[in-house]
């Protein structure tokens, strides 16, 4: 018996990843008989992640006060005049609330209005913050197509990026993305452990030689992030784990690192 | 009415909706400052329907769902408007909009070529765009936000991703490696 055969309508649905599972076959048999069908899919979902490229760094902006005095309710809207300090408390309520995540922008919104600037490795924790938490799509690329992921990331950051391997240290990859930095493009690699806790190791080129960099360790709301640059890299490993643990995780990473880039310069 | 009436709105949740909220908002309007006046809008109407919220639902797709009402009435009565002062407009014009973006938000051509396109979609094509490829709502979920039926979310999702693809026929192939020059 022949299937249906493959609509629009399915196509959307499959780039999309929400076909039913009943009409999955057909449209995979379709892509493999057809490479135009086959290209339409492929298309669609590099729009669909050209659009979350696009449009993802819009969701780290700042949040003015007047949208936290919004969200605050009508009871705290009409106490005008205690508006202006009340802003800060919503956004520090909702830091003890939800510890990262939803908190996180506003705390930034006044840090950059206190004028804080923005530090990679604020960069790099809001960034883990932001994708940790997010239940749908940590990840562009997911860990069985890992070498599509580094491959990709490679060629979008214009150097070679490889992704740890931090199964002794009990995490196993996840997968990967790219984050839109202010200047350069960033590589994020996420990975996870049994207990669900995600690090996150995010690297990019240094803008400016910023020459050699020890292990430095700061916490940004909870995220620890320690911070290195090597050969006009930086990088950052963030995640929600005490010191030791993510300074035993960063040795590790930059012992890989090494290691490659010793095997690369022989 | 009492003043216990209605439980306040999980205020986590509605921070947490908000990066989202100026973004469809922005993908709407086309314009920063009119996305905020729309999200402002949309949080004082969340307040006042809070009632209509069902708790433990998804409290962003209910969000969306009052944004994008919001933005028809608005924009039903900015017509009735406009229709009395001027004609002579660009035909097109109205619904395309300018590129919001920040400066030196992107380091790749293409994304700002990409949004650019976005903002030549038809606000209705560029809604379903949105919410199905970026926010990743399932297409029943979209049809209820929009109250159209999911055969109309999938042809508008068609007819913005084949405007989509034919404007990028015309670019070479390996332009998705191009960078801006510093």
């Amino acid at each position: 018996m022949n299937p249906l055969p493959v609509t629009d309508a399915d196509l959307n649905a499959y780039a999309d990843g929400q076909l039913e599972a009943s009409r999955v076959t057909a449209v995979e048999d379709a892509m493999a008989r057809d490479p135009a069908v086959a290209a339409w899919v492929a298309d669609a979902r590099r729009q669909n992640a050209g659009l979350r490229d696009a449009l993802d760094p819009w969701l780290a902006e700042p949040i003015p006060e007047r949208l936290l005095a919004a969200a605050a309710g009508p009871a705290a809207a009409a106490q005008g005049t205690v508006r202006r300090w009340l802003a800060p408390l919503v956004a520090m309520a909702a830091t003890l609330l939800v510890g990262i995540g939803a908190g996180w922008f506003a705390r930034d919104f006044d840090l950059e209005r206190a004028g804080t600037p923005t530090t990679f490795t604020r960069q790099a924790a809001l960034t883990h913050a932001l994708y940790a938490a997010d239940a749908n799509r940590p990840v562009e690329v997911w860990a069985p197509e890992e070498k599509r992921l580094v491959t990709w990331l490679s060629k979008r950051l214009g150097f070679a990026v490889n992704a740890p391997d931090l199964n002794s240290n009990g995490f196993a990859l996840v997968g990967g993305r790219l984050v839109a930095g202010h200047q350069n493009p960033t590589a994020l690699f996420m990975y996870e452990n049994s207990d669900k806790q995600r690090l996150s190791l995010q690297v990019r080129k240094q803008p400016v030689d910023g020459g050699e960099v020890a292990f430095r360790y700061a916490v940004e709301n909870g995220v620890g992030v320690f911070y290195w640059i090597e050969d006009n890299c930086s990088y950052a490993l963030s995640g929600n784990l005490d010191r030791a643990q993510l300074l035993a995780v960063g040795r590790v990473v930059y012992g890989q690192l090494a290691a490659l880039e010793a095997a690369h310069s022989k | 009415m009492s003043a216990v009436a209605d439980p306040p709105l999980p205020q986590p949740d509605l921070l947490a909706a908000i990066p989202r909220l100026r973004r469809y908002a922005r993908v709407l309007t086309g314009d920063i400052n009119r996305a905020d006046d729309l999200v402002q809008d949309t949080l004082a109407r969340a307040w006042e329907k809070r009632r209509l919220w069902a708790a433990g639902s998804d409290l962003r797709a209910w969000l969306f769902t009052i944004m994008h009402n919001v933005f028809i009435n608005q924009r039903a009565l900015a017509r009735r408007d406009q229709q009395q002062v001027s004609l002579d407009d660009g035909g097109e014009g109205d619904e395309a909009w300018q590129i919001p973006v920040r400066a030196g938000q992107y380091t790749r051509v293409e994304l700002v070529e990409l949004v650019e396109h976005v903002g030549r979609l038809p606000a209705d094509q560029r809604e379903v765009l949105l919410l199905a490829a970026v926010e990743e709502l399932k297409y029943e979920e979209i049809a209820l936000a929009l109250a159209i039926p999911v055969g109309t979310v999938m042809s508008r999702l068609s007819r913005a991703r084949a405007k989509l693809r034919s404007a990028f026929a015309d670019a070479p192939a390996g332009s998705a490696a191009l960078k801006v020059v510093k």
